[in-house]
């Protein structure tokens, strides 16, 4: 279900009007001579700083992979250029569009919102509370870096799944206590996109030895090493690897990889044992045994969106880290 | 045919009545013979009267006008002036309707819209009989049309009832609830009784529960004198509400016929178990808005409004748990709530199905499925969807909740004609199947009394509040959290 945008309407409008103007706009497109069925998995509200060039509305998310997300993940999409005021201090700014994908013969239709606002929280949770749709879940993907600043309130009150990339933080103490508050209070699930890279280390590692509860691990000491812009990762795999045994729990190292080496992300030592994690998978050369590896899916930055997009369980594996690294 | 509209300058007329008509009449549903009479105190030329209409229908039509479509339904349209306070208050009116009906070769047939206040309702009656408007019954030339509220109480609306019935036989009152004439409120019986995947579901076997939500993202507006005298459990449940609870839960009937479908909803109301005394407080939340933000901006609370009292105690946000104790319903709670300044307008039913059994995919306790939940979606996104789990496509066995989706804008394009074009229509063709009749009237205002007499014995007790932009107080979450559900936000 992934294709080109094979149409684009679009109309500007105001908070007040969204509806209706969404509403005119599929008319327009039930009277065409294909049929478009409206396509809504979920809401996915997608949150973007305010940018200094103050692009038109229709371009606000031009840096993002949008359409394609949308196109794998049909869903409600409400744009959120939002700066906070203690009082609303400029005029809020709406448009609305539909979006088509397909063939002829099986086009679908995305609803897209676009909102630009400047205000008190509450004054922004009345904007979302009347553009989220109730029978669907909500997702919010915070495209920012959340060692700049946590997610406002609302988004918490409105959201059930937070989707974010911890590749961005440029200060990962700084972004982790923006996340794990959220973990701990539980209001909202979270989502990470660098947590989904780390998925096949952590199946080589159970492979090599078990699940991290097993008696294999008992005593384990694990050194991470990790490229340079890459510790947040690092330190995912080291909660990950420390949450998971209550008692004895495993030793972990974690320290920077020399420059040279550009391929690899992680390296793990473990005992005799080296996994060396790169963008194509994880190679684990034991000493005694023959190496094996563990290759990373294709999938492009939109695949990997709709597909957190599309996991609504809470991911335990991922709070058990993030728990780990509150200290 | 002849539509008298009393209170014809008045804001129904100019929102509502003469747009619908204006549509009907493009549409060529009109009959080819007919004349519309605004009526109103103040004098006004028949010019200045069509003015009037026309910037009605610009502002509020939902379609644009169409200059030679106007001028043919302008040609039909007329002003006589009345004074309902004087004993010969309408002679004047019927020698003009006389002319008129003269003068376009019209054969009598009238229909009198009461667009009035309810006080009004019986004054005007009587004056219709006192001057000879109203032929013996069994001509049936002429019907009356009444607008909500019926009443304030069961006592005011068996006196609005009783002197309308000295005048009119029961088949020719046509009571307006707007709400039935709305294209998705129809659609209930259709979906309901014409596909065999629903009504066998309808029942205490399948259903957890039904929620009906019916949101207004307006204050109380100009409407304050009257809202402030009514409240949100007269202005909506009583009438509203319970419509499309009847709706959503009566018994199939055995045929089309208005009277069939009205006694299987009349049927429904005389089994809502009634509350007395404490079970009020227990079942029923009432509120009132303070300030807060509506689609981002600031708004009063309610007692801030322009013509409230400033210790007003009235309600503008009821929540209700009913039960209906009938066979097919028993043990299953409908959770109504209706308010005013709630974040968006919107009014959705959703039938919520009950949850699988705790195994396979259902298994994990912190990570249950979704349940699967019908929505019928009246107003605006008018359509309805159902919500089942599907597998994402992959390697692992992982389940979304997805939606089978029905929306009227996509699916049929163009515009739903207005509720009052609909019921308008009915009027004419005497169809009374969309109206109520005096005994759910009266069976509604029965079921309401014991509340509102609670309240008023409880005072302000009781009386919480919520910020306008939220969807009510706390009170109305505990009142359905308690039960181990939640609301579903439209």
């Amino acid at each position: 279900m992934a294709g080109a945008v094979a149409d684009r309407a679009w109309r500007n409008s105001s908070p007040e009007a969204i509806e209706v103007d969404l509403a005119t706009l599929w008319r327009e497109a039930g009277q065409s001579d294909v049929a478009i069925a409206r396509a809504v998995m979920s809401n996915l509200i997608v949150v973007l700083a305010p940018r200094g060039d103050r692009r038109a509305l229709t371009d606000i998310a031009a840096d993002l992979p949008l359409d394609a997300v949308v196109s794998r993940h049909p869903s409600r999409t409400i744009v959120l250029e939002h700066c906070h005021r203690d009082t609303p201090s400029a005029p809020f700014a709406a448009g609305v569009g539909i979006l088509t994908f397909g063939p002829p013969t099986a086009r679908y239709g995305v609803e897209q919102i676009v909102v630009r606002s400047a205000c008190p929280e509450a004054s922004l949770l009345s904007i979302l509370r009347r553009v989220v749709r109730g029978d669907v879940p909500t997702s919010v993907w915070w495209t920012e870096d959340l060692s700049e600043g946590a997610p406002f309130d609302p988004l918490l009150t409105i959201g059930r799944q937070l989707l974010y990339d911890s590749r961005q933080w440029k200060d990962v103490g700084r972004g982790l206590a923006a996340v794990v508050p959220l973990v701990d209070d539980g209001r909202i699930d979270v989502a990470d996109l660098n947590w989904r890279r780390l998925a096949p280390m952590r199946r080589a590692l159970v492979h090599l030895r078990g699940p991290l509860t097993a008696a294999a691990w008992r005593g384990a000491t694990v050194a991470i090493g990790h490229a340079s812009g890459e510790i947040a990762i690092a330190l995912l795999l080291a909660g990950w690897l420390r949450g998971e045994r209550r008692t004895d729990p495993i030793r972990v190292d974690v320290e920077s990889l020399p420059e040279r080496d550009t391929e690899t992300v992680l390296r793990i030592t473990l005992g005799d044992v080296i996994a060396t994690q790169t963008a194509r998978g994880v190679e684990v050369t034991p000493a005694s045994t023959p190496a094996f590896v563990v290759a990373a899916p294709k999938e492009s930055d939109a695949d990997a969106i709709a597909a957190e997009l599309r996991a609504l369980s809470p991911d335990r594996a991922l709070l058990s880290a993030l728990r780990a690294l509150r200290n | 045919m002849t539509i008298v509209i009393f209170g014809g300058a008045g804001d129904l007329a100019h929102r509502k009545l003469l747009p619908a008509l204006y549509n009907l009449h493009v549409d060529g549903l009109l009959p080819p013979r007919i004349a519309i009479v605004g009526v109103g105190r103040k004098p006004t030329t028949d010019d200045e009267y069509r003015a009037f209409a026309k910037d009605g229908v610009e502002k509020f039509s939902r379609r644009p006008i169409d200059a030679q479509a106007w001028e043919a339904f302008a040609a039909g349209l007329f002003f006589g002036a009345a004074d309902l306070d004087s004993e010969a208050g309408l002679a004047p009116l019927g020698a003009r309707l006389d002319i008129v009906e003269h003068e376009r070769g019209l054969n009598g047939d009238r229909i009198y819209y009461l667009a009035i206040p309810p006080t009004l309702f019986a004054p005007t009656v009587k004056q219709l009989a006192r001057s000879r408007f109203v032929p013996p019954a069994e001509g049936t030339r002429a019907r009356v049309i009444v607008e909500k509220p019926i009443g304030r109480d069961l006592e005011s609306a068996r006196a609005i009832n009783d002197a309308i019935a000295e005048v009119f036989a029961e088949h020719q009152i046509y009571r307006i609830d707007h709400y039935l004439g709305k294209e998705t409120v129809q659609n209930i019986l259709v979906m309901r009784f014409a596909n065999s995947i629903f009504e066998p579901l309808f029942n205490q076997k399948y259903v957890d529960h039904v929620q009906i939500t019916v949101a207004e993202e307006e204050g109380v507006g100009t409407r304050a004198g009257y809202y402030d005298q009514a409240g949100a459990l007269r202005d909506m449940v009583q009438n509203h509400l319970l419509q499309l609870l009847a709706m959503v839960a009566m018994e199939p009937p055995h045929s089309l016929d208005a009277d069939v479908i009205r006694d299987e909803r009349l049927e429904l109301l005389r089994s809502l178990r009634r509350f007395e005394g404490d079970a009020v407080d227990d079942n029923v939340v009432r509120a009132q808005y303070t300030g807060g933000f509506i689609a981002g901006k600031p708004v009063p609370g309610y007692r801030e409004e322009k013509g409230v009292k400033p210790t007003s105690q009235t309600e503008t946000y009821v929540a209700l748990r009913l039960c209906i104790d009938n066979w097919r319903w028993a043990g299953v709670p409908f959770f109504l709530r209706t308010g005013k300044r709630l974040p968006k307008r919107a009014s959705e039913i959703s039938v919520h199905l009950k949850d699988v059994p705790p195994i396979l995919f259902n298994a994990d306790p912190s990570a249950r499925l979704d349940p699967s939940i019908l929505s019928i979606r009246i107003q605006p996104d008018e359509g309805f969807s159902l919500g089942i789990n599907s597998k994402v496509p992959g390697p692992h066995v992982q389940v979304y909740p997805v939606k089978m989706d029905f929306h009227y804008g996509s699916t049929f394009g163009g515009t739903s004609p207005e509720a009052y074009e609909r019921l308008l229509l009915d009027v004419i063709a005497g169809d009374a199947t969309l109206f109520m009749r005096r005994d759910a009237v009266e069976a509604a205002w029965q079921w309401v009394m014991p509340i509102l007499e609670r309240w008023q014995e409880r005072g302000d007790a009781g009386l919480a509040t919520y910020p306008a932009g939220e969807w009510g107080p706390a009170a109305g979450e505990q009142l359905i959290q308690s039960t181990g559900r939640r609301w579903l936000a439209p």
